[in-house]
C-alpha cells in the first residue's frame, strides 16, 4: 500500500472542466439535434403546399423584424448583466437582466400578436397546409424554448431581487444558465432565416 | 503485504474484517455525497402526468403540471445557493469499510501476446507442392477407380474456367484435351500455392495441432463451402462429382501441405519494428542477431 | 421509500436493471405468445389484431425499456467506480432520469387498459416499434393506443437524454488524479460515445413524435400523404434515430466484452487505442446510413448506393473489435468462467449478425430480403446474441461487487447453454424461412409454403430460452441470500472498481483512488512489473 499512496502525491488534484459548462454544452447540443430535425422539415416542405394561404401572403417583414432585433440585442444585454455580476455591480446586474427580461418578453408578445394577425386575418392555422404545419411547429417550438429561457432569467432576476445572489459564488452558474439564452438567439437567426427568407417563395401551382 | 494466495478467501476476509476500526488518525476526510431527495421523482412524476392528460384528461395535465413545478422548486433549493450534501466522517460512520486487500499475485500469462511467428514463406511453396501432389494422386485415384479416366477429373477441374467444358459430352471428359490440362493446371497450381501461403501465415495460430487445424478442420470447412456453392461455380463438376472423394482429396491436400509446413521452424514477424530498423539502417536492441 | 428518494448512482443503476429485467420478462412472455402462435401453420391462438399489438409492444419494449436502461444502468454503475469518482457529475437529475423512463414505461402499458380503441376497450399500439406512417394517421389508427406509443416514448426519451448529458459530464470532468482520456476503461469510452449518440438520436425521435402528435391531435399535415404530408419523411426521421439506436444498444455490450474477455484471458486487451478510434469512429459513421432501413422504398440508385457504401464502411471499425478481441484471447490463459461463456458467445453470435448486415446492406439482396424474417434474423442475431449476451456477460461479471456475493457457477453455465442453443434454435432457422419468403409481422401462413419446420423450430427454442431466464432468477434469489462470498476483487481484475469492497460504500471510494495507468489495479498488485512502464 505504501508504495501506491508514494504516487497520490505527485499527480495533482485538478477537475479540467466544469461539469455545470459541460452539462450545459450537452443540453444544447442535444436541443439543437431536436431543432435540426424541424429545420430539416421545414427545409423539405418548402415549395410543396400548393394549397391553402401562401407564404408570401401572409409572413410580413415588419413585425418579425422589430422582434428578431429585440431577441437578438437580448443576448448582447445579457452579456453585460454577466459582466456586471462578474464585476459585483449588483445594480448594473439587476437592470441590464431586467432589460433582457423585457427585451425577450416583447419578442413573445409580438410572436403572439403575428399569429393572431395570421390566424384571425390570413386563416392560416396549423391545419391549413403543410406551410401552416410547419411554420406553427417550428416557430412554436422556438417560441417555447424562449420561454423556458425567461423563466430561466426571471428566476434569477427574483433571486438577484432577494438578495439570494452571490456575485463571487453565483457568477458562474448565472453564467453558464445565459448560455441557454444565446442558444435561443441562434435559433432564432437560423428559424428567421428559413422562414422569413428562404421559404417566401411561390408554393408551386395553386388549386 | 505478505503472499498469502493460500490462505482461503474466507480467512482473507475475515482478517480484513480485524482490520475495520481505525483510528481518526487515519480518516482524514469528510464524504459529502448528495443527501436523498424526493424532489426529483416528483418531478419526473409531474412531467409523465402532464403528458398522460393528453391522452386522458386535462384535469391530470394540471395536477401533472403543479406536481413538476413543486419538484422543480424544492429540487432546485436542495442545489441552491449550497448544495445539499450528507458529510460523513468515516470514523463516526457505523460501517467502517477497510480498503481492500491486493496481494500481489503472479502474473499467468504473458502481459500481451500476439501472433508475431509465422513459417518462412517458402515452406509454403514447398507445402503447396506437396499438397497438390498430394490431392491429384488422390483426384487421380477418382478418376482411375470410379470414372475408369484418369483425364477426367483433370478436364472437370477446368470447367472451373472454361464455360465450354460445360458443354461437352461424358466421351469427351474422358479423353485428353491439352488446352484444358494446361488450364487444370494453371488452376491447380494457384490455389495450391494460395492455400500453402494461407497456411504459412494461420497455421501458427491454431491451438497446439496443426495438423488437426489444417489438415482436417479447414478442409472440411472449405468443402462444404464448395458443396454449397459448387451450382454456381462449376456446374459441371457438381454433375458428375462424388463428395467423399472430393473430401478426401482435400483433406489429402491439407495434411500433406501442413505436415510440410509445420515440420519447417517458425520466424519471428517484425511486427511494431520501424522501417528503417526493419531494413537494417538503424540498429535497434535485440537485433544483433 | 429509501430507494425512491435515493440519488446513489448504485441504487440507481440497480433500480434501472432491476426494472429493465422486469420489463425483459414482459417482453419476452410477449415473445412467447408469438412464438406460440406461429408454430403451426393457421394456428389460432391469438387473432390478428392481438398479434399486431404484441409484435409491437414486443419492439418496442425490447428496445425502450429492456435494452436501453440496462445498458444505461450498468453505465450508472460503473462509470463513477471505474473513473474513480464519488458519484455522478448530476446525482439528482440521475435519479429523475430514472424515474422518467419507469413512468414512461408504465405510461406505455397503461395503454391496455387507458387506450379507447376501435372496440371500445383497452388497446395496446399496434402499428410496429416503428410506427410507419400513414398506419400511424387518424385514419387508419382509431382510438389513443399510437398516443400512448407517442407519448411513452418520448417520456422515457427525456430519461435518456438527461442520463446521457450525465454521463458526458460524468466522464469529462470527474476523473480521478491521472485517468486520463486514453487510460480510461473501454467501457467509459463506450459510453461516451453512446451518450453522443443519444444526444444526437433521441431529440429526432422526440421531433418526430411531436410531429406525429401535432398531426394526430392538432390535424397538422406532416406525415399524412393524403394531405400534403409525406410518409418517407417519417421514415427517414424515424431510422436517422434508428440506426444510431442499435449502436446505443451495442456500444456498451461492446465495453461489457473489452472488459471482462481481458480479465478472462489474463491479458492486456489488444490495440487499446485502436479500439477507441474504432468506437468514435462507429460513433460517427453509424450518423450516417439509416436509409439502408429504406431501400425498398425506391431512393433512386444514387442514395441506395451511397448508404449501401457507407453500411459497408462501418463494418470496418467493427470488424477491427473483434479481431482485437480475439487478438485479446490469443496466446492468453482462458478462464471459462459464466461472464467469459457469454462474451466469447457475444463474439461469435455477433459475427454472425455482423455478416447477414452486409448482405442487407447489399441493395438488391435487400430488395429480396427485406421485410422478411431474414431481417428478424439478423437484429435477433446482433441484438440477442449480442447485446442480451452481453448484459448476461456483465451481470454475472458485476453481481459480486453489487452484492458481495457470487452467483453461482453451475447454475450459471446451464444458463449460457439454455440460452446459446435455445437462441440457435430460434433464431437461426428464421434466417432461412426468410430467405425462402416468410415475410415478418404475418400472424398466420399458409401450409404448403415450406415455412413450417423452420418455424416449428423457432418455437421449440422459446421454452429452451425461457429455461435459462428461470434458471437465472432462481440463482439470483438463491445467491443473495446464500451465494459464496465475493470479496472485493473476485475475479483478479485491473480496473477501479474492484479496489473497493463489495457491496461499495455510498461514498463509492474512502480516499480518491489514483490511476497510474490503463490498468490501475494491476500496477497495485504488480509493483514489479506496472502497466505504467508500457504507456
Ligand atoms: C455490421 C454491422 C451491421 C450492418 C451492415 C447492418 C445492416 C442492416 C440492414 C441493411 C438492415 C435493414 C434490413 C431491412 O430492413 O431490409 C438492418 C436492420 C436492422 N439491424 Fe442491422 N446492421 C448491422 C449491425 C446491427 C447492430 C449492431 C444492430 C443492433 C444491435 C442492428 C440492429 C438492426 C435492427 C434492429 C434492424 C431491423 C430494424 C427493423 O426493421 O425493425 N444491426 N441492419
Ligand atoms: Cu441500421
Amino acid at each position: 500500500m505504501t508504495a501506491l499512496n508514494a504516487t497520490t502525491s505527485n499527480v495533482p488534484l485538478t477537475a479540467p472542466l466544469s461539469r455545470a459548462k459541460v452539462g450545459m454544452a450537452s443540453l444544447i447540443f442535444m436541443e439543437s439535434a431536436f431543432f435540426s430535425a424541424f429545420l430539416v422539415t421545414y427545409l423539405y416542405y418548402i415549395g410543396k403546399s400548393p394549397d391553402g394561404p401562401q407564404p408570401l401572403d401572409c409572413l410580413e417583414l415588419n413585425m418579425v423584424l422589430i422582434n428578431s432585433v429585440c431577441l437578438l440585442s437580448s443576448s448582447i444585454t445579457v452579456v453585460l448583466a454577466v459582466r456586471s455580476l462578474a464585476r459585483g455591480a449588483m445594480g448594473a446586474f439587476r437592470i441590464w437582466l431586467a432589460v433582457t427580461i423585457l427585451l425577450g418578453l416583447e419578442f413573445l408578445l409580438g410572436t403572439g400578436y403575428e399569429w393572431w394577425g395570421l390566424i384571425e386575418d390570413k386563416g392560416l392555422t396549423i391545419q391549413s397546409n403543410a406551410f401552416g404545419t410547419n411554420f406553427y411547429s417550428l416557430v412554436g417550438f422556438h417560441a417555447f424554448h424562449v420561454l423556458v429561457g425567461l423563466v430561466l432569467l426571471i428566476g434569477v432576476f427574483i433571486l438577484s431581487l432577494f438578495g439570494c445572489i452571490n456575485p463571487a459564488r453565483d457568477h458562474q452558474r448565472v453564467d453558464v444558465a445565459t448560455w441557454y439564452w444565446h442558444f435561443v438567439d441562434v435559433v432564432w437567426i437560423l428559424v428567421f432565416t428559413l422562414v422569413y427568407i428562404v421559404g417566401r417563395v411561390p408554393q408551386g401551382a395553386a388549386a | 503485504m505478505t503472499p498469502d494466495h493460500d490462505k482461503s478467501k474466507a480467512e482473507r476476509l475475515a482478517e480484513r474484517a480485524a482490520l475495520a476500526p481505525r483510528g481518526p488518525s487515519e480518516m482524514p476526510y469528510l464524504r459529502a455525497i448528495p443527501q436523498p431527495t424526493p424532489w426529483p421523482i416528483l418531478a419526473a412524476f409531474g412531467l409523465t402526468f402532464i403528458f398522460a392528460g393528453l391522452v386522458t384528461n386535462w384535469m391530470v395535465s394540471v395536477v401533472g403540471a403543479a406536481f413538476a413545478l413543486v419538484g422543480l422548486i424544492g429540487w432546485f433549493r436542495e442545489v441552491f445557493p449550497h448544495e445539499n450534501v450528507e458529510a460523513i466522517p468515516v470514523a463516526d460512520c457505523e460501517a467502517v469499510l477497510p480498503p481492500p486487500v491486493f496481494e500481489p499475485r503472479p502474473a499467468k500469462s504473458p502481459r500481451n501476446v500476439v501472433p508475431e511467428e509465422i513459417h518462412p514463406y517458402q515452406s509454403g511453396f514447398k507445402g503447396a507442392v506437396a499438397g497438390a501432389i498430394a490431392m491429384a494422386v488422390v483426384a487421380a485415384g477418382w478418376g482411375l477407380i470410379d470414372e475408369g479416366s484418369f483425364w477426367m477429373p483433370i478436364n472437370l477441374l477446368a470447367g472451373t474456367v472454361l464455360p465450354s467444358v460445360g458443354d461437352a459430352t461424358l466421351e469427351q471428359l474422358r479423353l485428353f484435351n491439352g488446352g484444358w490440362f494446361a488450364t487444370a493446371v494453371a488452376v491447380h497450381v494457384c490455389l495450391s500455392l494460395a492455400v500453402g501461403m494461407v497456411f504459412v501465415v494461420s497455421l501458427p495460430m491454431m491451438p497446439r495441432r496443426p495438423l488437426l487445424a489444417g489438415g482436417l478442420i479447414a478442409p472440411i470447412i472449405w468443402t462444404g463451402i464448395a458443396w454449397a456453392t459448387m451450382r454456381v461455380v462449376n456446374p459441371t463438376l457438381e454433375e458428375y462429382i462424388s463428395w467423399p472423394w472430393f473430401l478426401g482429396s482435400q483433406i489429402a491436400f491439407g495434411i500433406a501441405c501442413a505436415a510440410v509446413i509445420s515440420r519447417t521452424t517458425k520466424i519471428r514477424l517484425q511486427v511494431g519494428r520501424s522501417f528503417e530498423s526493419r531494413m537494417g539502417f538503424e540498429q535497434t536492441e535485440g537485433d544483433s542477431s | 421509500m429509501q430507494w425512491a428518494i435515493s440519488v446513489d448512482h448504485k441504487k440507481l443503476a440497480m433500480m434501472y436493471i432491476g426494472a429493465g429485467l422486469i420489463f425483459f420478462l414482459v417482453g419476452g412472455i410477449e415473445a412467447a405468445f408469438m412464438r406460440l402462435q406461429l408454430a403451426q401453420a393457421g394456428n389460432e391462438i391469438v387473432d390478428p389484431a392481438t398479434f399486431n399489438q404484441l409484435f409491437t409492444m414486443h419492439g418496442t419494449t425490447m428496445v425502450f425499456l429492456v435494452g436501453m436502461p440496462i445498458l444505461l444502468g450498468f453505465g450508472n454503475y460503473l462509470i463513477p467506480l471505474m473513473v474513480g469518482a464519488r458519484d455522478m457529475a448530476f446525482p439528482r437529475l440521475n435519479a429523475f432520469g430514472f424515474w422518467l423512463f419507469i413512468f414512461g414505461g408504465l405510461l406505455l402499458y397503461f395503454s391496455y387498459v387507458g387506450a379507447d380503441g376501435l372496440y371500445g376497450a383497452g388497446t395496446a399500439p399496434d402499428v410496429g416499434w416503428f410506427a410507419y406512417a400513414p398506419l400511424t394517421s387518424r385514419t387508419f389508427s382509431r382510438g389513443n393506443s399510437t398516443d400512448y406509443w407517442i407519448l411513452g416514448i418520448l417520456v422515457s426519451g427525456f430519461g435518456s437524454m438527461t442520463t446521457a448529458i450525465n454521463f458526458i459530464a460524468t466522464i469529462l470532468c470527474m476523473r480521478c488524479p491521472g485517468m486520463k482520456l486514453m487510460r480510461m476503461p473501454m467501457i467509459a469510452w463506450m459510453m461516451l460515445v453512446v451518450a453522443f449518440l443519444v444526444l444526437v438520436a433521441i431529440p429526432i425521435l422526440t421531433a418526430a413524435q411531436s410531429m406525429l402528435l401535432f398531426d394526430r391531435t392538432l390535424g397538422a399535415h406532416f406525415f399524412d400523404p393524403e394531405t400534403q404530408g409525406s410518409a418517407i419523411l417519417w421514415q427517414h426521421l424515424f431510422w436517422f434515430f434508428g440506426h444510431p439506436e442499435v449502436y446505443i444498444l451495442i456500444l456498451p455490450a461492446f465495453g461489457f466484452v473489452s472488459e471482462i474477455m481481458p480479465t478472462f484471458s489474463r491479458k492486456v486487451i489488444f490495440g487499446y487505442p485502436l479500439m477507441v478510434a474504432a468506437t468514435v469512429g462507429i460513433g460517427f459513421i453509424s450518423l450516417g446510413v439509416w436509409a439502408h432501413h429504406m431501400f425498398v422504398v425506391g431512393l433512386g440508385p444514387v442514395l441506395d448506393s451511397f448508404f449501401g457504401a457507407t453500411t459497408f464502411l462501418i463494418s470496418v471499425p467493427t470488424g477491427i473489435k473483434i479481431f482485437n478481441w480475439l487478438g485479446t484471447m490469443w496466446g492468453g490463459r482462458l478462464q471459462f468462467t459464466t461472464p467469459m461463456l457469454f462474451v466469447t458467445g457475444f463474439v461469435a453470435m455477433f459475427v454472425i449478425g455482423g455478416l447477414t448486415g452486409i448482405m442487407l446492406a447489399t441493395v438488391p439482396m435487400d430488395w429480396q430480403l427485406s421485410d422478411s424474417y431474414f431481417v428478424v434474423g439478423h437484429f435477433h442475431y446482433v441484438l440477442f446474441g449480442g447485446t442480451v449476451f452481453g448484459i448476461f456477460g456483465a451481470l454475472f461479471y458485476w453481481f459480486p461487487k453489487a452484492t458481495g456475493r457470487m452467483l453461482n457457477e453451475r447454475l450459471g453455465k446451464w444458463t449460457f447453454w439454455l440460452l446459446f442453443i435455445g437462441f440457435t434454435l430460434t433464431f437461426m432457422p428464421m434466417h432461412v424461412s426468410g430467405a425462402l419468403g416468410m415475410p415478418r409481422r404475418i400472424y398466420t401462413y399458409e401450409v404448403d409454403r415450406g415455412w413450417e419446420i423452420w418455424n416449428l423450430i423457432s418455437s421449440i427454442g422459446v421454452p429452451v430460452q425461457m429455461a435459462g431466464v428461470a434458471i437465472f432468477l432462481w440463482n439470483v434469489v438463491r445467491s443473495l441470500r446464500k451465494g459464496e462470498v465475493a470479496g472485493d476483487d473476485p475475479w483478479d481484475a485491473w480496473t477501479l472498481e474492484w479496489s473497493t469492497t463489495s457491496p461499495p460504500p455510498d461514498w463509492n471510494f474512502d480516499r480518491i483512488p489514483t490511476c497510474t495507468s490503463a490498468r490501475p489495479l494491476w500496477d497495485r498488485k504488480h509493483p514489479e512489473d506496472p502497466d505504467a512502464h508500457y504507456e
